[in-house]
C-alpha cells in the first residue's frame, strides 16, 4: 500500500461535510494520486452525525486503512468522538470560534482557526469548511492551484461572486496556517498518473452502459439509488430507457417485460427491495427470460440499518424465489470491479436465459475509488446467446417454433415477439416445449421432469463459462483468508502488515458465489495449514455456504456485523489472536463511533 | 339515428387481411362450460376479426386465475405472455417501452386486478400505456373455489350464505380518476354491446380499461349473487348505446348530435354513444364518475363506455422514444457513442 495520508471530516447532516470531502477527493485523483473515500452517515436529512474518510496516496489505496492524518470537524460533537484517532504527527483543524478541543495524544497539532477574524462568518455559514480546506492544502503540501479549478467545477451551478468569495477565504486558511501551523512530516506525493473517481453505484451503472443496458427500472432505496440517479442523469445522453416504478415488485416485473421483448435489462435494489423481487425472479427463471439485478447490501433484518454496510444477503440470494432453478450470483471485489463484472454477468445471463444477481454492498456502493481508466473497457464483448432477433424472412424448422425445444445444453433458442413464424407462449406455469402449460386438466409428470432437467442442465454450461476463484499471494502461508465480494482490499492490507510482522498469509477471495466451483476450492485449501474465513455478517454465511457445498471448515472465522466495514488492524489483531491459539471467532470492536 | 345497424352487418368470409375467423381462434377452453370468460373470448376473436388486427402484431398478457387462462383460447397466432399474480400490468409497461410498435392486450380478472395486482393497476391507469386491459369481472376466486374478491358488492351472498360485510372497489370509477383514457363496463352476456365496445377499444390509443362482468357458473351464479346471469339481466342499465364505425367502413348512417355523441377515434374510426341516462357526458371525467357512484345507491349495474378521451398522449408519446423497439436495436446502438462515453467519463476525472 506504501504511504497514505488520510483526512477524516465530520460534521452534521446539511452541514456540508460532502463538499470538502469531493474537493480533497478531485484534487487528490488529479495529483495522480489513488484515492478511496468511505462516508459513514445516517438516515436523516439535517443533523445527526456524517463522518468522510478520504485516504489518498501513490499506491493503491484499497480502504479507509487504520490511521487519520487530518482530522476536520466541523462541529463540537466531531471533535468529541474523533480526537483521539489522532496518533502522533496527525493534526486537527478546527473554528475555534465554535469548537473546544479536547486533549489530544502526544505529538498531535491541535490547529484552532479564528474563523471570525478570518471571514465573515455571518454571511458565509460553510465559511469554517472552506477555511479548513485552505488551511489542509498549506499543511499537506499540496499548493492552492489545483484547488481553483476543482472548486469552479464543484460550484459550476453558483453565481461568481460564490466561487470568487470561497477562493478568497480558502486563501485566507491557506495563509493562516502556513504562518501558523506545522506541515506534515510527509507532503502529499504527485505523479503522472490519472484516475477516474467512481463510487461502485456509478461503476455499476456505467459498467450496464458498456454491456448494452438498454432498460433500467427502480425504486428508490438505499444504498443502491445511486445507480437511478446515475441512470436518470445520463439517460437521454447514453440512449437509455430509464424508469422509476412504484415499488420493486412492479421494478422487476418491468425488466421482465422489457427483456423478454428483447433488450438487455437491469435492476438495482437492496435487500427488503429484492425480498419483493424474489417472486419477480422466479418468473424470470421460469420464463427462462435473462435479467440482471443488483443487491447493494445493507444491514438487516427489515429496515435494518439503512446506511451501513454488510454481507447478510448472501442466503437471501441463495434461496430467493422457490423452487429449482439455475441462477448466477456475483460480488463485485472492488469498485473498479463492479464495473468490469456487469458485461460478464450479462453474457452469462444472456447464454443461460437465466436471472443474474450482482451482489454488492454499502461500502462499494457509496464508497468511491480511484480507478484506472484502461479497467474501463466501454466495448466489452456482447453475447446475447441464442437469440432470434430477427427471422430475415426465414421461419423455424418445419414452421413450428418450441420456445423451451429441449436440447442437450438445456438452452432453447429464444423468439422475439412480433417475428412472424415464431409464434409463442411464455408462461410462469410450468409448460411444454411450445410453452403450453401443463398444469391445466392433468399435469403431465414426465414432461414436468422433462422440463425441470432441461432448465437445469444449463448449470453445467455455467459451470463451464464462469472461471473458478484463484490463490492470490504465495502457495504456501502460515494463514490462508477467504473473503468474499468487498473485503478483498482490507484483507490485501492486512496480508501487508501482517507480513512486516512476520506472519504469511495469502488470500481466496471469492467472486463468483454460483456457480461455486466448489472442487477447485477444495484443491486451493486443502493444502493451507489455517484458513480463517472473513466476512462483514453474523453467522458467516459464505463459511456455511461453503460448508454446505464442500463440507469444508476452516480453522477460524473473522465476523463483523456492527454496520461498519473491517479496518486492516481489526483483521491483523485477529489473525494473530486465532493463530496463537486464542479464539476460533474474531469479532473486531468497530472503534469510531459513527 | 339506427346507429348500430353497422355492427350488426353479416360479417364476411374473410377480413380485410384476407384472414378468416379460424385464424383468430386459439386453443379449446378448458375453462367451466356456460363460463362468462368464453363469451368475452369469442368476442375477442370477433373484435379482432373484424378489425382486421394481423394476429402476430399482437402480445397477449395476462396474470393468474381463470380469467388469465382465457389467452390461449383466442388469437393463437399471436404471442402470450402469461405472468404472475397480479403483476401482468408491469410486465406490460416493460414489453411496451422494449417494443412500442406491438399491440399489447391485457387480460386480467377481479382478484387478479382488484385485490393482488391493485397496486401494479393504479399506476398502469396513470401511465395511459397504450393497451386494453379487460378485467373478467365474476366477484370470486374461481381456481381457490369460490372466496369473495374486493369486486364482490356488499350484501352479495356466497353459496355457502356467507355475506360479504365490504363495498366493492369499482374500478371503472378508479381508472377514469387516475386517467385511463377509455373506460367502460360490459356484461359477458351482452354480445352487442361487448363487440362494439371491444371494436373501439382497438381503434383507441391509449389505456382502455373495460371492466366485463362475466358470471362465474360453479361458484357466483345463484339467488344473492349480485354478479349472475340472472342478476344482470334484471339489473344491467345501459348508459348509452355503443355503435361503432370502423375507420375503413363507409358511414352510411347518419346520427342525431343532439341525442348522440360522435367520438373520432385516432385511426379515423368512429364511436356513436346515444345517450340512455339523463346527463350522459362520455368526455367529462366528473361526470362519469357521479353516474357510476350514483348507480351503486339504487342498485343498478351501470354498463357503456363511461369515458373517452383521444387527446390525451400515451406513454410512449411522452417518452420521446427512436422509431425501432429498443429490443430490435442492432448491437452497434445499443451502447452508448464514444463521444458520448468520453464525454460521462470527463465528469469522473
Amino acid at each position: 500500500m506504501g504511504q497514505t495520508f488520510t483526512i477524516g471530516i465530520g460534521g452534521a447532516a446539511g452541514q456540508g461535510v460532502a463538499t470538502p470531502g469531493d474537493i480533497f477527493a478531485k484534487i487528490f485523483s488529479r495529483r495522480g494520486l489513488h484515492v478511496n473515500a468511505y462516508n459513514a452517515y445516517q438516515s436523516i436529512i439535517r443533523g445527526g452525525h456524517t463522518f468522510l474518510t478520504v485516504r489518498t496516496g501513490s499506491g493503491k489505496v484499497t480502504n479507509m486503512g487504520d490511521r487519520m492524518d487530518l482530522l476536520i470537524p466541523l462541529n463540537q460533537d466531531t471533535m468529541n468522538r474523533h480526537l483521539d484517532l489522532l496518533t502522533a504527527g496527525g493534526a486537527c483543524l478546527y473554528n475555534a470560534d465554535a469548537i473546544k478541543p479536547g486533549t489530544a495524544a502526544d505529538g498531535v497539532q491541535l490547529c484552532p482557526l479564528p474563523a471570525s477574524k478570518l471571514a465573515d462568518i455571518s454571511r458565509n455559514k460553510v465559511a469554517q469548511n472552506t477555511l479548513a480546506i485552505g488551511a489542509a492544502l498549506s499543511m499537506a503540501g499540496i499548493g492552492f492551484q489545483s484547488f481553483e479549478s476543482v472548486l469552479r467545477e464543484q460550484f459550476k451551478n453558483k453565481e461568481d461572486a460564490v466561487i470568487a468569495e470561497n477562493i478568497k477565504l480558502a486563501w485566507a486558511g491557506y495563509d493562516y496556517a502556513t504562518q501558523n501551523f506545522k506541515p506534515f512530516a510527509n507532503p502529499v506525493p504527485m505523479t503522472d498518473n490519472r484516475y477516474a473517481l467512481l463510487s461502485g453505484n456509478a461503476a455499476m451503472a456505467m459498467g450496464g452502459a458498456a454491456a448494452g443496458v438498454k432498460f433500467y427500472c427502480a425504486y428508490p432505496m438505499s444504498p443502491a439509488t445511486g445507480v437511478l440517479h446515475w441512470m436518470a442523469s445520463h439517460a437521454r445522453q447514453a440512449g437509455i430507457m430509464v424508469r422509476q416504478a412504484e415499488d420493486e415488485i412492479a421494478v422487476i416485473n418491468m425488466a421482465i417485460g422489457a427483456a423478454n421483448a428483447g433488450v438487455r435489462s437491469m435492476c438495482a435494489t437492496s435487500g427488503g427491495g429484492f425480498a419483493l423481487m424474489s417472486e419477480g425472479l422466479g418468473l424470470s427463471a421460469m420464463m427462462e427470460t435473462p435479467v440482471v439485478v443488483i443487491d447493494c447490501q445493507r444491514a438487516g433484518p427489515s429496515t435494518g440499518v439503512p446506511t451501513k454496510t454488510e454481507q447478510g444477503d448472501l442466503w437471501q440470494m441463495l434461496g430467493a424465489a422457490f423452487g429449482d432453478y439455475p441462477r448466477v450470483i456475483a460480488a463485485p471485489l472492488d469498485i473498479a470491479d463492479c464495473f468490469t463484472l456487469m458485461p460478464e454477468i450479462f453474457n452469462v445471463s444472456d447464454r443461460f436465459q437465466i436471472p443474474a444477481i450482482v451482489l454488492c454492498d454499502l461500502l462499494l456502493s457509496e464508497g468511491r475509488l480511484s480507478v484506472d481508466p484502461k479497467v474501463l473497457d466501454f466495448n466489452p464483448t456482447i453475447d446475447r446467446g441464442e437469440l432470434i432477433a430477427q427471422t430475415n424472412g426465414t421461419s423455424a424448422e418445419d414452421g413450428g417454433y418450441k420456445r423451451y425445444k429441449i436440447t442437450e445444453s438445456g438452452v432453447s433458442p429464444r423468439a422475439l415477439p412480433g417475428l412472424e413464424g415464431y409464434i409463442h407462449t411464455l408462461s410462469s406455469d410450468e409448460h411444454d416445449e411450445d410453452g403450453v402449460l401443463i398444469s391445466d386438466e392433468y399435469t403431465n409428470a414426465a414432461k414436468r421432469r422433462a422440463m425441470m432437467e432441461k432448465r437445469m442442465r444449463k448449470v453445467q454450461g455455467i459451470e463451464a463459462m464462469v472461471p473458478a476463484p484463484t490463490l492470490q499471494g504465495s502457495k504456501t502461508a502460515d494463514v490462508t483468508l477467504v473473503g468474499w465480494g468487498s473485503t478483498q482490499g482490507v484483507i490485501e492490507e492486512a496480508r501487508e502488515i501482517l507480513l512486516e510482522q512476520g506472519i504469511t498469509a495469502n488470500q481466496l477471495q471469492i467472486r463468483w458465489l454460483v456457480p461455486l466451483h466448489g472442487e477447485a476450492i477444495l484443491e486451493i485449501l486443502k493444502d493451507s495449514p489455517h484458513t480463517i474465513i472473513v466476512e462483514n455478517n453474523y453467522s458467516g454465511q459464505f463459511a456455511r455456504y461453503l460448508r454446505s457445498e464442500t463440507s469444508f471448515v476452516p480453522n477460524g472465522h473473522i465476523r463483523k456485523y456492527d454496520g461498519e466495514p473491517f479496518m486492516p488492524h481489526h483483521i491483523v489483531e485477529a489473525v494473530k489472536e486465532q493463530l496463537a491459539g486464542k479464539s476460533t471467532l474474531s469479532v473486531p470492536m468497530h472503534e469510531i463511533m459513527v | 339515428m339506427a346507429t348500430t345497424t353497422v355492427t350488426n352487418a353479416p360479417a364476411p368470409k374473410t377480413n380485410r387481411l384476407g384472414l378468416q375467423v379460424l385464424d383468430y381462434r386459439g386453443g379449446k377452453t378448458t375453462l367451466c362450460a356456460g363460463c362468462g370468460h368464453n363469451s368475452i373470448s369469442e368476442r375477442i376473436i370477433d373484435a379482432m376479426y373484424e378489425m382486421g388486427v394481423q394476429p402476430e402484431r399482437l402480445m397477449k398478457l395476462s396474470g393468474i386465475g381463470c380469467s388469465s387462462k382465457s389467452p390461449a383460447y383466442f388469437m393463437g397466432r399471436s404471442f402470450s405472455f402469461n405472468s404472475v399474480h397480479g403483476r401482468m400490468p408491469s410486465v406490460a409497461t416493460g414489453a411496451l417501452l422494449s417494443n412500442h410498435t406491438m399491440m399489447a392486450l391485457g387480460v386480467s380478472g377481479d382478484g387478479d386486478t382488484a385485490s393482488i395486482g391493485m397496486g401494479q393497476f393504479v399506476h398502469l391507469l396513470r401511465r395511459n400505456l397504450p393497451m386494453i386491459y379487460i378485467i373478467e369481472d365474476n366477484g370470486v376466486y374461481g381456481l381457490t373455489k369460490g372466496q369473495f374478491s374486493a369486486t364482490a358488492d356488499v350484501g352479495s351472498k356466497l353459496k355457502t350464505g356467507v355475506i360479504n360485510d365490504l363495498p366493492p372497489i369499482d374500478t371503472c370509477s378508479l381508472a377514469i380518476q387516475l386517467g385511463a383514457t377509455f373506460v367502460g363496463r360490459s356484461f359477458s352476456g351482452d354480445k352487442k354491446q361487448l363487440l362494439a365496445m371491444l371494436k373501439a377499444a382497438i381503434a383507441h390509443k391509449g389505456t382502455v380499461m373495460l371492466d366485463v362482468i362475466s358470471p362465474c357458473v360453479t361458484f357466483n351464479d345463484h339467488e344473492g349473487s349480485t354478479k349472475s346471469y340472472k342478476y344482470m339481466q334484471e339489473h344491467e342499465e345501459a348508459i348509452a348505446e355503443v355503435g361503432f364505425v370502423p375507420s375503413f367502413e363507409d358511414i352510411a348512417v347518419d346520427y342525431d348530435p343532439g341525442t348522440t355523441y360522435n367520438v373520432t377515434m385516432h385511426d379515423g374510426s368512429h364511436l356513436r354513444l346515444r345517450k340512455l341516462h339523463e346527463g350522459y357526458n362520455p368526455t367529462d371525467r366528473v361526470t362519469a364518475v357521479t353516474q357510476l357512484m350514483q348507480s351503486h345507491a339504487t342498485g343498478e349495474v351501470l354498463t357503456g363506455v363511461f369515458y373517452v378521451n383521444t387527446e390525451k398522449p400515451t406513454f410512449i408519446d411522452q417518452l420521446n422514444l427512436v422509431d425501432a423497439p429498443l429490443g430490435t436495436l442492432p448491437q452497434e446502438r445499443t451502447r452508448p457513442a464514444k463521444a458520448v462515453l468520453d464525454e460521462i467519463m470527463s465528469k469522473h476525472r
